[in-house]
């Protein structure tokens, strides 16, 4: 019987290196969210005193319409991821096709994407406008309006007109990065499946969007995160009405924390939205690690 | 190394002039809007003046948009790291008062008696002055003469009451291709601000004078009536239009008539031919005009509370004052020789600075986007046919306690 091989002394080294690191990110993410659930149990406000109010902003949260925004919020992110994603996976199919100018055409989709969201956002509220818009204007020498309509007045054309801004923002992102994951497609596939005299629809449904799949699921997880905490689109173009019709989470969250200066609630509403955002990342990790366990993500 | 001691010594002592020349302390100030508008040269010379007097002071004014001004003062106020002076919207000064974060104005009885009294009501709260009128609006009701002559109204007779507002909207709608009446409703400040004009006309208020909400009333109801009655005769969609959207629609000639302060008459072209009345009288009410006003508030910690009153006070000086309303184009705070002045080289602001006795302060209230939230969603109710205008009354009443 050999004796036991010494004990390997532990290599501090790397834990150290670890250090700052660590640091950094329990200062700007766990000490702020941690700050957060502590207020959310308190009546901050402009006031410097507070008070421990314990589950009582959560009742008022609740109480008040919020059951009523967290479905809003879902009706808007499903509205728009969906469209962003066939659009933009119709777009990459374009993209991807060998034509002339398909070097031009990707750069040309950018745009969207590239322009600041402020700029593009203010152009669309222009575009709405009823008496000087262009939508209105063109319907109207289409004959399709036989007056100015005021696309932002109402509530679902608000609705819709913030979900189509939303679309037209995001939709440059996912077309590129699903004509990546097309690139990566190995050419023998289609090759092999044209000499076996499968038709291009074919080919598409039975190689590409397997292939590209993984893609598909990671940016639909992560489009579906962004759109759920899209503040700047809704806020410039309704500031969250007509009558509260395009306030979403993150709306009602800054209503309530920066413009009513309840900090307590708003703090209360900033814990639902990090819960419903964890239940998607985690959702995000728990694919991610199922395709990467079938060697589909490398 | 004598030479050496002389020249440390130089130094040393240039150094000292240095810091005592510059060493003055910097006084933060914030104003909203931006540095291009014509009284901010007027108040920058008024500044430089105040500084010679006060050389241990520079004055360092941060110009910070609409839109985010208020907010910001009131967050930085706080978070403990306030502004010594801001330009705040005087409707803000009692939530601001009431979580001790600026301090009372403190003035002479000839400085307060300086102000029209309804002046001085937008800015007073639990019997102390919260800040200093810095600008002023009184509104009136503007009418296009030419599209007035073109539906066959007289176009040198505007409307005086609820029911001749109406009357002259609708055949303005139906004998023209613009709008009788431009109406704001969106979710705004001002689309409440122009609400409330109509509402003072008519006898009614939000809060009594003993500050208790007293919005659900006949005369609100029937106020709101009118806004039902108008909505066919105004301009599509008003969920969508602002007051500024609105004057767009006035400069193009898209909307016959609608309720604005002076300066409408530098935002429309030249050649738009308009006429001013004041705001028409509802049938429980006479003409009358929402009081707004903006105001100088001295914020508490900032360690300069002395420094910031005095520069408040000598900003808001009547002479010093009436420069910068003049150069702005605002309502002049005060009366006087200069007022007189200003009638006699402009007629146009008569009605604008008679109707001042007759006006309403802005509400005070404790959570005043609360307020604007609930009247706002009201008005949209209404105009949207989702609510009859007794029940947006009610449900608005019901929701404005919270903001008291």
């Amino acid at each position: 019987m050999s004796a036991p091989a010494p004990k390997k002394p532990v290599d501090w080294f790397p834990y150290l290196l670890l250090l700052p690191a660590l640091a950094v990110t329990l200062i700007i993410v766990a000490w702020p969210l941690a700050e957060t659930v502590r207020l959310s149990f308190t009546d901050a406000s402009m006031n410097p005193v507070t008070h421990y109010v314990g589950l009582e902003n959560y009742q008022k949260m609740f109480a008040r319409r919020f059951p009523e925004v967290i479905g809003r919020t879902f009706v808007w992110m499903v509205f728009s991821v969906s469209l962003k994603l066939l659009i933009g996976l119709y777009a990459a199919v374009l993209l991807n096709a060998a034509v002339p100018g398909r070097t031009l055409a990707r750069i040309l989709i950018m745009p969207p994407w590239i322009v600041p969201v402020a700029i593009g956002v203010f152009i669309w509220g222009w575009m709405y406008n009823g008496q000087f818009g262009m939508i209105s204007g063109l319907a109207q020498r289409l004959g399709l309006l036989s007056g100015p309509f005021e696309f932002l007045a109402y509530k679902n054309a608000a609705f819709l007109s913030t979900v189509v801004t939303d679309v037209w923002i995001g939709t440059p992102l996912v077309a590129v990065y699903l004509l990546a994951a097309m690139q990566g497609v190995p050419r023998d596939l289609y090759e092999a499946a044209w000499t076996d005299g499968a038709s291009r629809f074919y080919r598409f449904r039975r190689i590409t969007l397997p292939l590209i799949m993984p893609a598909i699921a990671t940016m639909s997880l992560l489009s579906a995160i962004w759109t759920f905490n899209s503040f700047d689109i809704i806020w410039i173009l309704t500031e969250g009405g007509p009558r509260n019709a395009t306030t979403t989470m993150i709306i009602d969250t800054y209503k309530t924390a920066i413009s009513r200066f309840h900090y307590g609630e708003g703090a209360a509403r900033a814990v639902m939205i990090v819960i419903f955002l964890s239940l998607f990342s985690a959702l995000y990790f728990a694919l991610i690690r199922k395709l990467s366990s079938r060697g589909d993500v490398k | 190394m004598k030479k050496m001691t002389t020249l440390l010594g130089a130094a040393l002592l240039a150094s000292t002039a240095a810091t005592s020349a510059f060493g003055a302390e910097t006084l933060h100030m914030i104003m909203c809007g931006d540095d291009t508008t014509p009284g901010i040269p007027v108040q920058q010379g008024l500044i430089s003046d105040w500084e010679k007097q006060n050389p241990d002071f520079k004055v360092e004014v941060e110009f910070v948009p609409w839109g985010q001004c208020q907010e910001k003062s009131m967050t930085l106020a706080a978070a403990g790291n306030p502004a010594a002076l801001s330009y705040m919207g005087s409707r803000t000064l009692k939530q601001l008062a009431k979580n001790g974060l600026i301090i009372p104005m403190d003035l002479t009885d000839e400085e307060k008696a300086s102000y029209a009294a309804p002046i001085l009501g937008t800015v007073t709260w639990d019997g102390k002055i919260w800040g200093l009128p810095r600008a002023f609006s009184t509104k009136a009701l503007f009418y296009n003469k030419k599209l007035f002559k073109e539906a066959g109204l007289d176009p040198e007779k505007g409307p005086q009451t609820f029911d001749e507002l109406l009357a002259d909207a609708k055949v303005i709608t139906e004998k023209t291709d613009a709008a009788g009446y431009a109406m704001a409703g969106a979710s705004f400040d001002n689309s409440m601000h122009q609400f409330l004009n109509l509402v003072y006309s008519n006898g009614g208020q939000v809060i009594d004078a003993d500050g208790n909400i007293d919005f659900d009333s006949a005369n609100n109801v029937q106020t709101m009536e009118l806004v039902k009655n108008l909505v066919p005769y105004a301009e599509p969609g008003p969920v969508a239009y602002n007051r500024g959207k609105l004057e767009t629609l006035m400069g193009e000639e898209k909307a016959a008539m609608m309720i604005d302060g002076h300066w409408l008459y530098d935002r429309v072209p030249a050649d738009v031919d308009m006429g001013v009345v004041p705001v028409p009288a509802g049938p429980m009410g006479k003409h009358s005009s929402l009081l707004i006003t903006d105001s100088l508030a001295v914020f508490k910690g900032s360690g300069q509370e002395d420094a910031a009153m005095s520069l408040a006070k000598f900003l808001t000086s009547p002479d010093h004052q009436m420069a910068y309303d003049i150069a702005e184009g605002y309502t002049p705070i005060r009366g006087g020789q200069k007022v007189d002045e200003l009638l006699a080289k402009d007629p146009s602001w008569k009605p604008f600075i008679d109707i001042i006795p007759a006006g309403g302060p802005e509400p005070f209230v404790t959570d005043y986007v609360s307020m604007q939230d609930s009247i706002n969603e009201a008005l949209q109710g209404v105009i949207l046919g989702e609510v009859d205008p007794k029940e947006a009354i009610e449900t608005a009443a019901e929701n404005l306690e919270d903001a008291q």
